[in-house]
């Protein structure tokens, strides 16, 4: 009776384990496409043998529950590497609005950031012509002219620049509410996972946090701490906790200097965030360092050129016969007073054209001597120890470099990003036995490409060496 | 002949290849490695149009060029760290197996990875 009993029992155990493998397998084809998903496979454990009058009889096998096939270091490595795709592709975003701005305008009469090149040569041209003939109105009226003109672009590029800080601000602080709740979100699934399942996979509550982890990494620079019972602390990458296991710490802002600050507590973590990676730190750079930057420098054109025009019609003599003095010093621009500000406060203040100093001190007024030397600035190091021309196309330049070299890093992250999503997908869907193809195919695209690039390298670089040979041997 | 054939071609080409690296397509980076070496016996004696044409286009590839290089480097660390991910695996399996035999267990463990 009691063998009866036995062998019914190890046909049914037999029998629920066999269905609840068959549900985990219907169960990883039903997630097949959902994002986030780590296959799982059945973990089967043996029953006590059953002793009946002194023979042990084995008494099947019980299913005891998925686990889910993940690779932890692996996850770890593409959240890292998805914050810094994340920021770079913001960062390339942002630059290439600014860039634009300062594209050359197609058209022959806007009024454009781009222009400024041409409205330089166009101002100190201006001074040229008048040299040739100093009392003729008209000329005296194109210099005026050409002033406002130089002016409304810098000032307009400058205002622009400070409509795209303002914005990214907006953009940045808006973020954090989004931080919250993901931080809050995976707060709650650790509880879960913790009591749930302290000491082995969690399955779709760990895929779960996994899918949240990769949200979060694509907004803020994050490192994971692994912790007891299979919880989880999450820090900035400079160390500051936003949750720790089951608590979340809520990222504040506020404002500092006119800018949206971030706080962890008290603590203002505003440019550990910038250094950190994510979409947050990719526009941060660009709002604290990119646009001051170009700022910067057309501010130290704006104060250089008005400056030195302005001295020098200073001390020239009009078509009146005079010279600047204190209460009317002759000054074609606004004098600026401080290099910070000076472009986006740029604009032309003299309104007759009479008082452009186109003679020399103390000479009559069919004198050209100040008109040839105010026409001379623009072959002057007065900007930075360069000339005005030179000073902006350098500037323009620099900032076309920094944005080759954010598309060259936004290519190599995004094509990391693609690689280690390959790999993991590959892991989840396949057995332990094709580990080593998997590998292989890494190595051998690696090793393939390695020759694709030498071969390149050495022919571009013979390319481009004058007078010796194309090919390489 | 050779300009049309080769000189439009050159950024494409590099571009390609990261592509195709970022995808890991070790069949398509073989092809552009034999693209490559045809290309370069190709070029073996230019007349002097064909060598200041490819000259240019070598200097509009260079953005391109640097890409790649960035991408291949990403691989790399990406490769470093699938080896170390390798060999923690199999410290692991082995540790794991000697646990079984020690304890006199001879059964597969499922999902231990």
């Amino acid at each position: 009776m009691a063998t009866i009993s036995s062998a019914l029992s190890l046909i049914a155990s037999a029998l629920e384990a066999d269905q609840s493998a068959l549900n985990i397998v219907a169960n990883n084809v039903a997630n097949s496409n959902t994002v986030g998903y780590a296959r799982q496979v059945p973990n089967w454990q043996e029953n006590k043998p059953a002793d009946i009058v002194g023979v042990a009889y084995g008494t099947g096998v019980t299913q005891t529950g998925p686990t889910s096939v993940r690779d932890r270091v692996l996850e770890e490595r593409l959240v890292q590497q998805q914050q810094a795709a994340a920021a770079s592709s913001s960062r390339l975003s942002a630059l290439d609005l600014v860039q634009a701005l300062f594209a050359p305008d197609s058209g022959a009469s806007g009024s454009m950031a781009g222009d400024l090149g041409s409205d330089i040569t166009k101002f100190f041209s201006s001074f040229a012509s008048l040299e040739a003939n100093p009392t003729d109105n008209s000329l005296r009226q194109q210099v005026l002219s050409t002033a406002s003109t130089l002016a409304g672009d810098v000032s307009n590029a400058a205002a622009s620049l400070n409509a795209q800080r303002a914005s990214l601000d907006e953009e940045a602080a808006g973020i954090t509410s989004q931080v919250n709740s993901l931080t809050a979100a995976i707060a709650k699934l650790n509880e879960q996972i913790q009591s749930v399942s302290p000491d082995d996979d969690a399955g779709t509550l760990e895929d779960e946090r996994q899918l949240d982890l990769g949200k979060l990494s694509q907004l803020i620079g994050i490192n994971q701490v692994a912790t007891e019972n299979n919880g989880l602390s999450i820090t900035t990458t400079s160390g500051e906790f936003l949750l720790s296991e089951g608590s979340s710490f809520p990222l504040t802002v506020g404002t500092v200097g006119g800018d949206t600050h971030f706080f962890l507590g008290t603590k203002d973590v505003t440019s550990e965030l910038t250094q950190g990676g994510g979409e947050l730190g990719g526009l941060l750079t660009v709002r604290d360092q990119d646009i001051p930057t170009v700022l910067s420098s057309l501010d130290e054109l704006a104060f250089h050129v008005s400056d030195s025009v302005n001295q020098q019609n200073y001390s020239g003599t009009d078509l009146n016969g005079a010279s600047g003095t204190g209460a009317n010093p002759h000054y074609i621009f606004k004098q600026p007073s401080t290099v910070a500000g000076s472009a986006a406060a740029m604009s032309v203040v003299m309104t007759d054209p009479s008082e452009i100093a186109a003679a020399g001190s103390g000479k009559g007024i069919g004198d050209n001597s100040n008109a040839g030397i105010l026409a001379g600035l623009a072959a002057q190091s007065i900007v930075r120890g360069k000339t005005p021309s030179s000073f902006y196309s350098d500037f323009v330049t620099r900032l076309g470099s920094t944005i080759a070299r954010a598309e060259i890093e936004n290519t190599a992250q995004n094509a990391s990003v693609t690689q280690l999503q390959t790999r993991r997908d590959a892991l989840s869907s396949v057995n332990l036995n094709d580990e080593a193809a998997l590998m292989q195919q890494i190595e051998r695209s690696y090793q393939a490409a390695s020759k694709v690039f030498t071969m390149l390298n050495s022919i571009m670089a013979s390319a481009l060496n004058l007078g010796v040979e194309t090919a390489v041997s | 002949m050779l300009e049309h054939r080769v000189h439009p071609a050159l950024k494409q080409v590099i571009a390609e290849a990261s592509l195709a690296l970022a995808r890991l397509d070790g069949d398509r980076l073989e092809e552009l490695a034999l693209s490559c070496e045809a290309l370069n016996r190709g070029l073996g004696n230019p007349d002097e149009n064909t060598r200041i044409l490819f000259e240019c286009e070598a200097r509009n590839a260079v953005q391109e060029m640097a890409g790649f290089a960035r991408v291949l480097e990403a691989t790399r660390s990406n490769l470093n760290v699938v080896h170390r991910l390798g060999e923690m695996r199999a410290r692991r399996l082995e540790c794991l197996d000697g646990m079984d035999g020690a304890l006199g267990y001879g059964r597969v463990r499922h999902g231990d990875n």
